[in-house]
């Protein structure tokens, strides 16, 4: 009977507080959103190395590989990884190449007739730019920490969400850059890239976003 | 001719029933012209019957795009790819749905489609020998590595997260294989897709097609049609064009060249008439000579339309101004009543017989018009027959009744005569007859060099805009609509797409698929589909072990767990999906279905688009001819087939026009230096004719070839008129009335070279030419041979 009691003490009050913490989470997250904003908006160019680390069901071992991202605003993004295969794609616009060392081609690609390439060159500069009107409108944003600022974001898009269980994003403590993305698959499979080395509003080689070269 | 002597004399009391006659005749004609069927179409001056180019016809206008409306937009350099997609969807909304039905400006999203995700379970009913060769080429060690390594290189990218499934499916990459074979379905070789758009590959043109139940053959409904898309395209964003094409424009263009044609033709006509009445005629009692025709013409309407259910425009309009003719019968007839010397039934007694003979001939020279492969052209015949039979019966029983008391002789008289002239100054005659000798000479040499043209396009207008828009189209999205059509037909489904895919063979054997689209490489038979799925299975009974040693060491080598490919080999168990119509259509196909297998009541008719080059479609013709059901239609070989029909046509127009007059003539003159004589003009109009059209680069074709039928009627009138003023001792004025009624058809067909339209503009030259040699001829010439009687 006294538990009882209790037991209607703790859910009252879980009651009265919960709303409270809720609206503290959102409000936390509505201030997280505006710093990111402000501090995405500072970022012309940006430049740094990442480490990919895949767990993949279908691979005996997790998969690393190692990398080079930049980004020029608007839209120019270079997506290269050096290892254990030199292989990736260069944007400028809407066009770009994209080569593999294997067999070593150089394929040119433009986003509106390669709707895969589409939908990973749309990703990549919505996080390089930290779009977050595009990426509000296409994920649920969840906080899970404020400092560090780590936000969980679950798809919207029912194609999307058909084989992406949910991300997680980890910013850098300033907030200008994301240092870490997490991607869940539904199946249980997950990517893990680690951004290092980050450069902001660096000058850029004008050959960055030019593929390499195959002879 | 004492029979039209004893009408005249028994009817001359009685021309109120004559009057009331002609009023019975006016009254039914406009009772039958209320109800009457007009047909606004050309269908009637294409071929009908069984011969090669009317089939080639009826396949033609089933050809992929040939019924659609096209529409092209293009974007103005500087706008952007957004812009053009945004007014195309605009332009497409905008269109009414009652006159652009199933409009589309693009397919579904390929990639986001099943077709991409699918296709690969469907291999084995795709893929060929040929293809499986490709494969067991694929697995050897090396290869195996290259792939996976491939695919782990897919797999570390960003978009390995929407692949991995696929490449456990196909770890080997094999469903390029068929997607290589959806490259065969594209008619237009420029389209690339956007957003679900087709879109050129400079990203400035954009393309919206659509269905209209609007006839390409019908003018006001292609009036409507335009205006409706011109509401719609004014409302474009600045920088955004767009073109409709379609059949429809130039149906439009063409009846109103042919309505602003007929304006400046009829007003020019009616002033020439005006001058010849004032200068030859002087008087009102010649007016009902000039409503002659009008009567004649009413007559041919009645009897054409008992005669077919529907009439074409092109017959009514044709015949109509063919029938200005026949107020030669009522010339000559009015000048021999009014300048001979004798009583009217005597003059008309004698005229009589060149007026029968003459009727005769041009009977005779248009009733050659009833075997024609065109219905048009049966129904000018029948057109023709009756309005010239009414006008013969007309000017020779009733026209002497209202054509008045005679008058002393004016203008031109007996002294004026060419045969006295001669006869006073016998230079004269040896200069005319050195003249005619070397024009005609001249003429009959450059005829030879005379070429037939059957291309149907050249006899409409083209508006230059119009020619514009077709090579910017073809410019950009390459030459779909001018591609060679290859039907295979048969009762049922299977049967045609077995047919199908012998024609296919013939293309890959020649070297074409890659120019070509068929639905072959992707729709096969059943039994074609039975023979892939064994040899799939054959195939892989034999390999899989081998191809899951080298994946599994392959496989090892990158990290792949044990299970990685477990779909892929599973999948090779699988029983095959059969791969039907609805397939394609659930794949987003069904347009390119809808345009490239076509259905009717009996039959299936698959449909392979081929470049129309003259030396593949003749190699292609031969050895398609072998195959049942099978029919190869070019466009450049039906004009080269209508061409030759056309000829063969034309040639035996000529032969049997000819025997024709000739026995007409014969039965009239009982001697042969008089039939040489009245055939003088029509050989010499024939001759100027055709040696000045090779002379001026012009070339016969569909509506000149029944002009020179015409030229065929009026020259031997000419001659048998001249030839039987010679024979009578009565003075019957022919050379005056053959002189007024030439004027009178080169002002009524002669005027028509003033037309912009290209068939009329033909007529009118064809007419000009050759009545301007016919008249002098049987004026001049004649006479230099032959000395009046009495």
């Amino acid at each position: 009977m006294l538990n009882m009691r209790w037991s209607s003490v703790i859910f009252l009050i879980l009651l009265m507080v919960f709303p409270a913490l809720c609206r503290a989470e959102t409000a936390d997250l509505k201030v997280l959103l505006n710093e990111l904003k402000i501090a995405s908006a500072q970022t012309r160019t940006l430049s740094s190395r990442f480490v990919q680390e895949k767990h993949l069901a279908i691979f005996s071992e997790k998969l690393l590989s190692q990398g080079r991202f930049v980004f020029q605003g608007p839209d120019s993004l270079r997506w290269e990884l050096l290892t254990p295969v030199a292989t990736g794609f260069v944007l400028r616009g809407s066009r770009g190449e994209r080569w593999n060392s294997l067999n070593r081609e150089l394929e040119r690609f433009s986003v509106k007739d390669n709707p895969i390439m589409g939908v990973v060159a749309q990703q990549l500069l919505a996080w390089a730019r930290v779009d977050l009107d595009w990426l509000e409108q296409r994920y649920h944003m969840e906080l899970i920490t404020l400092h560090p600022a780590r936000l969980r974001l679950t798809p919207l898009d029912p194609g999307e969400a058909g084989f992406i269980d949910y991300l997680q994003i980890l910013f850098a403590d300033n907030r200008r850059h994301v240092d870490e993305v997490l991607l869940m698959e539904k199946g249980g499979d997950s990517t893990l890239l680690r951004f290092t080395d980050v450069q902001l509003n660096i000058e850029l080689p004008e050959a960055i976003f030019s593929p390499p070269e195959f002879r | 001719m004492k029979l039209f002597a004893a009408c005249y004399t028994g009817l001359h009391k009685r021309r109120r029933w004559l009057v009331l006659l002609l009023l019975l005749l006016a009254v039914g004609s406009v009772w039958n012209l209320s109800r009457l069927k007009i047909e606004e179409s050309i269908v009637a001056m294409l071929p009908d019957g069984k011969s090669r180019s009317a089939k080639d016809f009826e396949l033609l206008t089933k050809a992929p795009f040939a019924r659609k409306l096209i529409i092209h937009l293009r974007a103005a350099p500087g706008a952007g790819v957004e812009g053009l997609l945004a007014a195309t969807d605009q332009l497409r909304a905008s269109l009414p749905g009652e006159l652009f039905s199933n409009s589309v400006s693009g397919p579904k999203d390929m990639g986001t489609s099943a077709l991409m995700s699918e296709l690969g379970d469907y291999l084995p009913l795709l893929l060929d020998r040929k293809e499986l060769r490709q494969i067991a080429g694929q697995l050897n060690p090396e290869s195996v590595d290259a792939s996976l390594a491939a695919d782990v290189t897919q797999l570390l990218q960003p978009q390995g997260i929407a692949l991995k499934n696929k490449i456990r499916r196909d770890p080997l990459d094999l469903q390029r294989l068929a997607l290589q074979k959806l490259r065969f379905l594209n008619p237009f070789p420029g389209v690339r897709v956007d957003k679900g758009h087709f879109l050129s590959r400079d990203g400035r043109s954009s393309l919206i097609l659509a269905d209209t139940p609007v006839l390409m053959t019908d003018a006001a409904g292609g009036r409507k049609l335009l205006d409706a898309f011109n509401r719609a395209r004014v409302q474009l964003p600045e920088g955004i064009s767009a073109e409709l094409l379609s059949g429809h424009p130039y149906t439009v263009a063409n009846a109103e060249t042919i309505q602003g044609d007929l304006r400046v033709v009829l007003l020019a006509s009616a002033v020439g008439i005006l001058v010849v009445f004032v200068v030859f005629l002087r008087s009102l009692r010649a007016l009902p000579v000039f409503l002659l025709p009008l009567f004649s013409m009413a007559a041919a309407l009645v009897m054409a339309s008992l005669w077919f259910d529907k009439l074409s425009g092109i017959t009514i309009g044709f015949g109509a101004v063919l029938l200005g003719i026949t107020i030669d019968f009522g010339l000559h007839v009015y000048f021999a009543l009014q300048l001979g010397d004798n009583s009217r039934p005597q003059l008309l007694q004698a005229v009589s017989r060149p007026v029968l003979f003459g009727g005769l001939t041009t009977l005779a020279a248009f009733s050659v018009l009833l075997r024609s492969e065109l219905p048009g052209q049966r129904q000018l015949a029948v057109f023709s027959i009756a309005g010239i039979t009414a006008a013969l019966l007309l000017a020779l029983l009733v026209l002497p009744h209202f054509i008045g008391k005679r008058e002393e002789s004016t203008g031109l008289g007996r002294e004026r005569n060419p045969a006295s002239l001669y006869a006073r100054r016998p230079r004269l005659r040896w200069l005319v007859l050195l003249s005619w000798v070397g024009i005609a000479g001249f003429c009959a040499f450059a005829a030879q060099g005379l070429r037939i043209n059957g291309e149907l396009r050249q006899l409409g207008y083209m508006p230059p805009e119009l020619q514009k828009a077709e090579k910017r189209l073809a410019e950009v999205w390459g030459g779909g609509r001018n591609r060679a059509l290859i039907f295979a037909s048969a009762a049922d489904l299977d049967m045609a797409l077995q047919r199908n895919e012998q024609v296919w063979q013939s293309l890959v054997e020649h070297g074409v698929q890659d120019e070509s689209v068929s639905l072959a490489p992707l729709l096969a038979s059943r039994q074609t589909k039975r023979q892939r799925v064994d040899d799939w299975q054959v195939f892989w009974r034999e390999r899989r072990a081998t191809t899951e040693d080298l994946i599994r060491a392959g496989g090892e080598k990158y990290g792949f767990s044990p299970d990685a490919f477990a779909p892929f080999f599973s999948g090779l168990d699988n029983p095959p999906k059969d791969l039907g119509i609805e397939t394609l259509q659930r794949w987003g196909l069904g347009r390119l279905l809808d345009n490239l297998l076509l259905k009717d009541n009996n039959s299936y008719q698959l449909v392979s688009l081929v470049p129309d080059r003259p030396e593949l479609i003749s190699r292609l013709d031969s050895e398609l001819a072998a195959m049942p059901g099978v029919a190869l239609v070019s466009q450049t070989r039906f004009g080269k087939e209508l061409s030759r029909e056309i000829g063969i046509d034309f040639s035996r127009f000529i032969i049997f026009a000819g025997l024709g007059v000739v026995l007409l003539l014969l039965i009239l003159f009982r001697r042969l230096p008089e039939v040489f004589l009245a055939l003088l003009p029509v050989v010499t109009g024939l001759v100027v004719m055709f040696g000045a059209m090779t002379w001026m680069g012009l070339e016969l074709n569909l509506f000149n070839g029944v002009a020179s039928i015409l030229i065929i009627g009026l020259g031997v009138d000419y001659g048998i008129f001249m030839v039987c003023h010679g024979q009578h001792k009565e003075y019957l004025a022919s050379s005056r009335a053959i002189v007024v009624s030439g004027l009178t058809t080169l002002v009524g067909f002669g005027a028509l070279v003033l037309a912009r339209h290209p068939a009329l503009h033909s007529i009118g030259l064809t007419v000009l030419l050759g009545i301007s040699a016919s008249v002098p001829t049987a004026v001049l010439v004649i006479p230099a041979f032959q000395k009046k009687a009495g």
